[in-house]
């Protein structure tokens, strides 16, 4: 373990701005952050590294006042603080930048860049307007950039309103940034121009926390990387002495077989989804895959990357622009009815809002998709289909095993037996899974892969979609890798690794 | 050049259709005469559209900040009767006013701090509100008007202001003062921002969930004043009188061109939708047409205006 504590950049103050010290946050059944410890110098660009759920954004959440720590303190300018909301954090001269921009619509530029800080005149407390039209406009010039404070944000692309995001920072007098993927929504050449206004930022001191996935640019900005797993820090290091491969090594570590153990694979029947040359307009920029009959595929990659964007293409809820999908052998055009009437089933990502009544009971969410099977003259039997529910409750292991349990009252994991319950019940063969197992605790984890096992078993095909890379590698036969809307490599059973995966999914050459 | 290197250029937004629709509908009614235009009935609409445009002030910051506010007509009904009910016995129109304000501000908070901090749905918060402020009110009147209020506040509703009449006197006074505290406070920024992105003022720091009890707060306090109209106008108070108002009050701010959504809102589309209702409700009661069918013509109004201004949305995802 590589851990230094001064910074690599001998411009950089003495001192650091701020110090996180054994900084823990537990969630029940979960270890979000243990012990761990941070050095943010001015004039520093410190990288923050880690594969999904590593701890990273627990930590900026914990830095800027969102989770309180369970244990360790915060030291800023070396005396130790509290930060308990944003206004604390912002007091200390702490600013967040994050993915999701936090610009009002109906207020203006110059509104939004000093929201919660707007210049009043003395005696009415009234906003002075002409003053907060100036500051913006000076602030704007400093970086460059040439909008009319008057303007809303519905008239800035994503990369300018990542810039004012950034003016909104500035304005603060911010001495210490937290970036959190800043370029995941930008360009290159807009990204280019955003790190010239990052080293800009350090040369006048100021310190900078990136949260990035993307090797390249961890490696051409950072002057510190410090890589995150699993709550805890595995390292800190000056960039002099990361390389890609040190840092994929760091990330990943879990031994094979601890998340989930397959029963065996079963020889490859006749392809099921094959999909050449897949362009869509939300992001898939020319993608190749097959999935046969009796195997789990994996479709892994970066959040972003188009994996979710694809499962929608072919299961016809976005337009195809280009390219071939082919399921059971016949073209796949049409939209979602038709494809599950074909026996495709879209186990989507947001099962609350997407996958589930949840005001109804198991029996009625088992059975949604299959009523017109059950029932072709459109009577329903109440005997028949309680029956049935029951079969699928015993069969998916679904706890309390009661039909008439509301859907809302059952646990994460229950419910997205249920999603799939559904499914199953519909006699589908080709089975999307989209991060099946996003919030849904451990021990339901290997029951929803057995029951993905099971699906294989009887013949059925799997495309898994997961960004957790453990899933991939323990639950799949093989697995495809996606970055930036297209395929980056196929992975087969025997170089199916974490450590792989990571490859493909961040080396951006 | 890069993408965010572009410049932004400032754009007037499109005006609402109700400008449009409005004035047609003014020019409408001026055209098909039956004294529409006398100075009489022009009076007689100020007069009309005065407790309106008091509902629809604080209604549209509500509406703004993706809130509704069912009770605002008994939460007015209860006012008038708590007014009504302190000039009766004897006491002047300034403890009166100050019971009303009380009245008004207790069922402000009230659902404020519901929708506020337990997070529940203004439409239910306000719709059990609504039965409360009616509940009371016929209570506390036992289902009757209360009157003996003495000259005081009838003098005061007919009194003149520079030539203006008290009742529009009032309801202009409050609608400088919305304007003033929504396009020239924090609270009116923030009002825009609780609708918009709520988020975004947390996370600057700014106590939201206060700011967005004080958005209902204020409705309670302005129907707390427009208490002094409706009890004035009849020199009594009836525990029901403007239950159902707060229906031409939101119709007259979705009239105006404010979303129910992303903190979308105008201040003057509202008095321009309350004028539009009010003219129509007026032309429609000279023409001789039953209110039934005045209900209808407002609610074809209210779909038009909807539609076009829905087709002409302004919200892309990208630069235009």
């Amino acid at each position: 373990m590589t851990v230094v504590d001064s910074p690599a950049d001998a411009t950089a103050a003495d001192a650091p701005l701020l110090s996180l010290v054994g900084i823990s946050k537990t969630f029940p059944g979960v270890r979000a952050l243990e012990g761990v410890s941070l050095d943010l110098y001015g004039g520093e660009v410190h990288m923050l590294l880690g594969e999904n759920g590593a701890g990273k954004s627990s930590l900026v959440k914990v830095l800027y006042g969102a989770y309180r720590a369970d244990a360790g303190t915060i030291l800023h300018a070396g005396r130790p603080v509290e930060i308990h909301r944003p206004a604390d954090a912002r007091r200390l001269g702490i600013a967040v930048i994050f993915q999701e921009f936090s610009l009002v619509p109906f207020l203006d530029l110059a509104q939004n860049i000093y929201l919660g800080r707007e210049p009043c005149r003395r005696v009415t407390r009234l906003i002075d307007h002409a003053r907060m039209h100036r500051d913006a406009r000076t602030l704007l010039d400093a970086l460059g950039l040439d909008y009319d404070t008057r303007a809303l944000p519905v008239h800035l692309g994503v990369a300018q309103q990542q810039m004012v995001e950034i003016a909104k920072a500035l304005s603060q007098r911010a001495r210490i940034l937290v970036m959190d993927e800043p370029t995941a929504a930008l360009s290159d050449r807009e990204a280019d121009a955003l790190f010239a206004v990052i080293r800009q930022l350090r040369a006048d001191g100021v310190a900078i926390a990136y949260i990035s996935h993307r090797m390249q640019e961890v490696l051409d900005l950072g002057d510190r990387v410090t890589v995150l797993r699993d709550g805890r820090r595995v390292a800190t290091m000056p960039r002099a002495e990361a390389s890609a491969d040190a840092l994929i090594r760091m990330m990943v570590g879990r031994p094979v077989g601890a998340v989930y153990q397959r029963r065996g694979y079963a020889e490859p029947g006749v392809p099921v989804l094959e999909v050449r040359g897949l362009r869509t307009a939300t992001g898939v920029n020319g993608v190749d895959l097959s999935v046969r009959a009796g195997e789990i595929v994996g479709l892994s990659g970066l959040v972003g990357a188009g994996r979710t964007e694809v499962a929608r293409a072919v299961f016809g809820a976005d337009p195809i622009e280009a390219g071939d999908v082919r399921v059971f052998g016949a073209p796949a055009r049409g939209d979602p009815a038709r494809m599950a009437a074909r026996g495709v089933a879209l186990i989507p990502e947001n099962r609350k809002q997407q996958g589930l009544a949840l005001a109804r009971s198991t029996q009625d969410n088992l059975l949604a998709a299959s009523l017109w099977k059950l029932f072709p003259r459109g009577r329903y039997r109440t005997r028949q289909a309680r029956a049935r529910a029951r079969d699928l409750i015993e069969r998916l292991r679904i706890v309390p095993a009661q039909p008439r349990r509301l859907v809302r009252l059952l646990s994460g994991g229950n419910q997205q037996k249920v999603v799939i319950g559904k499914w199953l019940s519909a006699d589908c063969r080709l089975f999307i899974f989209d991060e099946p197992t996003r919030g849904i605790d451990v021990g339901a984890k290997s029951d929803i892969y057995a029951l993905i096992e099971d699906l294989v078993m009887r013949g059925a095909a799997v495309l898994l979609i997961s960004s957790e890379l453990s899933e991939i590698v323990n639950v799949c036969d093989r697995a495809y890798v996606m970055r930036g809307g297209r395929v980056a490599g196929e992975l087969p059973r025997a170089r199916l690794s974490e450590e792989n995966i990571l490859r493909l999914a961040m080396h951006e050459a | 050049m890069t993408a965010f290197a572009q410049r932004v250029r400032y754009r007037p937004r499109r005006l609402p259709a109700i400008v449009p629709i409005g004035i047609v509908v003014v020019a409408g009614a001026v055209l098909a005469g039956h004294g529409f235009a006398s100075p009489r009935n022009i009076g007689n609409l100020g007069l009309q559209a005065s407790v309106l445009l008091m509902l629809s002030m604080p209604m549209t910051l509500i509406i703004m900040s993706e809130g509704l506010d069912l009770s605002a007509g008994a939460v007015l009904s209860l006012c008038s009767v708590a007014m009504g009910l302190s000039l009766a016995a004897g006491h002047g129109i300034g403890v009166a006013l100050a019971v009303s304000l009380a009245a008004g501000l207790a069922f402000g908070v009230t659902n404020g701090a519901l929708v506020s901090l337990f997070g529940l749905p203004p439409f239910v918060v306000t719709l059990g509100t609504l039965g409360i402020a009616e509940g009371c009110a016929l209570v506390l009147t036992d289902g009757n008007a209360v009157s003996g209020l003495g000259a005081g506040i009838s003098t005061l509703y007919a009194s003149h202001y520079a030539g203006v009449p008290f009742p529009v006197a009032v309801a202009l006074a409050t609608w400088l003062v919305t304007h003033v505290l929504l396009y020239h406070t924090r609270f009116g920024n923030y009002v825009f921002a609780i609708g918009g992105n709520r988020d975004a003022l947390v996370l600057a720091g700014v106590p939201a969930w206060a700011w967005h009890i004080a958005i209902y707060a204020y409705g309670g306090l302005v129907s707390g004043v427009a208490a002094l109209l409706l009890t004035g106008r009849m020199n009594a108070a009836h525990p029901t009188v403007a239950i159902g108002m707060e229906f031409d009050a939101i119709a007259a701010v979705v009239l105006g061109g404010t979303s129910f959504e992303r903190g979308d809102g105008r201040l003057a589309g509202s008095v321009l939708g309350v004028a539009t209702i009010t003219v129509l409700r007026n032309a429609l009661d000279l023409l001789g047409v039953e209110s039934s069918l005045q209900v209808v013509a407002i609610g074809v109004l209210i779909m038009a205006v909807i539609v076009i201004d829905s087709a002409h949305s302004t919200w892309r995802a990208g630069p235009a």
